[in-house]
């Protein structure tokens, strides 16, 4: 029995030592706004906070959490970068299909929480794990930078 | 009366039969118990399994440069192709001695040079643990050796010449755990077939013990004391961790056969186990060799900015996704690169079988798991990203070409 602290909360799963957080998130916990991608760390759809730092939640397995607080997507909505990175998005219409933005959306809070007014190249260097088939990479950049520009 | 007296004593006899039937299946068990982590510091499995295949019904295959490609037999107990008719004694002189039943000498790509220091009632037990596998019926395909290295009993004079009589007696001088770790590192663990070079004569050589070799298109690493080019600057909780896990912060993660190994075999050592082997590692003579280790911290890494080169375009897209540019694994401890052998060698020999190879590590959370390159990526954007990836955490130049990577590529077993 493991016990998590997602979103605030304390939750008691009985889960596999192997299964991935992504997995208990979604499937155990019914917290569905975290994406599965790949599965294999290399798209970003799941991104999620550990202790403050965006880590993709498909390649880590829960048994290695241990009690560093988790946040989803689901978990933010009362924060302010979030409330603005939020308003950035749709100032811009930064989303085309969708699929990949709770995780784009996840480093880009990550990222500006360690840095408020991150250079086009620090963006470049902490949002270049998070794909995105529909291409909005422009768009992402400039709702980061006007983010960075409204707190 | 009589008659009682007499029922009486036949129950006795027959309650003691069971009783000495039932202490000998008990003892059988605790044997095959014993022998089941003897074969797990031995590491069996690993060689004696092809990839993908039953475990210890063998058929992976060794190529020897130059002598041709040996075969690991089928080591259950099937009748036929296993084990299954070996005696102990039989077992013993194959394990110890290099020869199997019918004075088939082997070929010593099976370490029976470092299992002769293992005592008999350490073989014993394996062999009792062997024997309570499922016998799967395994032929082992015919070894394709070369002349003259064809001729079996030349082994005989490279016996006398190499191989030890038998155990090594405990140092009198040393502690228990030194001496320990001497059996699980020299004999059962076997540590220097790989990590010792060879001599022209295939043995391990004595002067150069634990400096390091090329197997199998890896490299071995130095595993001697010395400061610059071996272990002697890791702690010992890193090599406890790195034995017991397969990695150790700052010290980066077991890849390629190293992998196998804390897989099969060292990660199921008990911590007095794993603490005797670092006894005994740190005890080994310096060996200096070529490849020195270049440590760059985390806080170092995190300095340096944004780098527009290919390989530093494609590491921070393909790469950092896991592994973070500042070195720190981003998901797990596992894919913490920095202070990593691999990233020191400027040849980036390891480094670019890992990338093309991909790595399995066994872990008690699962497997830890680093996907392979595929063809997505062409060779010279591999070999970019080897040599940013020297430059930016072992600060060396690295000399990665793409040439490297096809002759790389062209050795990995298609999945």
């Amino acid at each position: 029995m493991l016990t998590l602290q997602v979103n605030g909360a304390a939750h008691q799963v009985d889960v596999p030592d192997d299964m991935p957080l992504l997995w208990v998130l979604r499937d155990v916990l019914g917290l569905p706004g975290t994406k599965f991608g790949c599965g294999i760390g290399e798209c970003g759809a799941c991104t999620v906070h550990v202790d403050g730092k965006a880590v993709r939640a498909c390649s880590l397995p829960a048994s290695l959490v241990g009690d560093r607080p988790v946040t989803t997507i689901e978990g933010l909505a009362e924060d302010e970068v979030a409330t603005e990175v939020t308003k950035a998005w749709l100032d811009i219409d930064v989303v085309q299909c969708g699929y990949c933005q709770p995780g784009q959306i996840m480093a880009a809070i990550a990222l500006l929480k360690s840095n408020l007014h991150p250079s086009d190249d620090e963006i470049d260097q902490a949002m270049s794990g998070n794909i995105c088939r529909c291409g909005t990479y422009r768009r992402i950049r400039a709702a980061i930078r006007n983010v960075a520009g409204a707190v | 009366m009589v008659r009682l007296g007499r029922r009486a004593a036949g129950m006795a006899v027959l309650a003691g039969m069971v009783l000495t039937c039932v202490a000998a299946r008990a003892q059988d068990a605790d044997l095959a118990r014993r022998g089941a982590y003897l074969e797990q510091a031995a590491d069996c499995e690993v060689c004696h399994t092809k990839p993908g295949g039953i475990p210890f019904a063998g058929g992976r295959a060794f190529d020897l440069p130059g002598i041709g490609t040996i075969y690991a037999p089928n080591i259950t107990p099937d009748h036929e192709t296993g084990i299954g008719r070996y005696t102990d004694a039989q077992f013993d002189a194959a394990v110890r001695r290099g020869v199997a039943p019918g004075w088939r000498h082997l070929y010593p790509v099976m370490p029976y040079a470092s299992y002769a220091r293992m005592t008999e009632g350490d073989v014993r037990a394996i062999r009792a643990y062997l024997m309570t596998l499922r016998p799967v019926h395994a032929p082992a395909p015919a070894n394709q050796v070369r002349f003259p290295y064809n001729i079996r009993v030349a082994m005989i004079g490279w016996n006398l010449l190499y191989r030890p009589s038998g155990p090594l007696a405990d140092d009198p001088g040393r502690s228990a755990a030194w001496n320990r770790g001497r059996y699980l590192v020299d004999a059962a663990g076997h540590c220097g077939e790989c990590h010792s070079p060879r001599n022209m004569l295939q043995a391990l050589s004595v002067t150069k013990s634990y400096a390091g070799a090329p197997i199998d298109g890896w490299l071995a690493y130095n595993i001697s004391s010395d400061v610059d080019s071996g272990i002697g600057a890791w702690s010992d909780p890193q090599l406890a961790a790195y034995l017991s896990t397969g990695h150790a912060d700052g010290r980066g993660t077991a890849v390629g056969p190293m992998a196998e190994v804390v897989s099969h075999s060292l990660r199921y050592l008990t911590p007095e186990d794993i603490a005797a082997m670092v006894t005994y590692l740190r005890s080994l003579p310096a060996r200096r060799s070529d490849e020195t280790v270049g440590v760059v911290s985390p806080e170092t890494l995190a300095q340096a900015g944004p780098n527009h080169s290919n390989g530093g375009r494609l590491f921070a897209g393909a790469c950092a996704g896991c592994h973070l540019t500042d070195g720190h694994g981003r998901q797990v401890d596992f894919a913490a690169l920095w202070g990593a052998r691999s990233l020191g060698e400027i040849d980036g020999r390891n480094l670019v079988r890992t990338m093309v190879e991909g790595v399995t590590l066994q872990s008690a959370h699962g497997a830890m798991i680093m996907p392979a390159f595929g063809p997505e990526y062409r060779n010279q954007d591999l070999a970019d990203i080897a040599n940013y990836a020297i430059g930016h955490f072992g600060n060396r130049v690295g000399h990665v070409t793409a040439e490297d990577v096809a002759a790389a590529r062209a050795t990995v077993p298609p999945s």
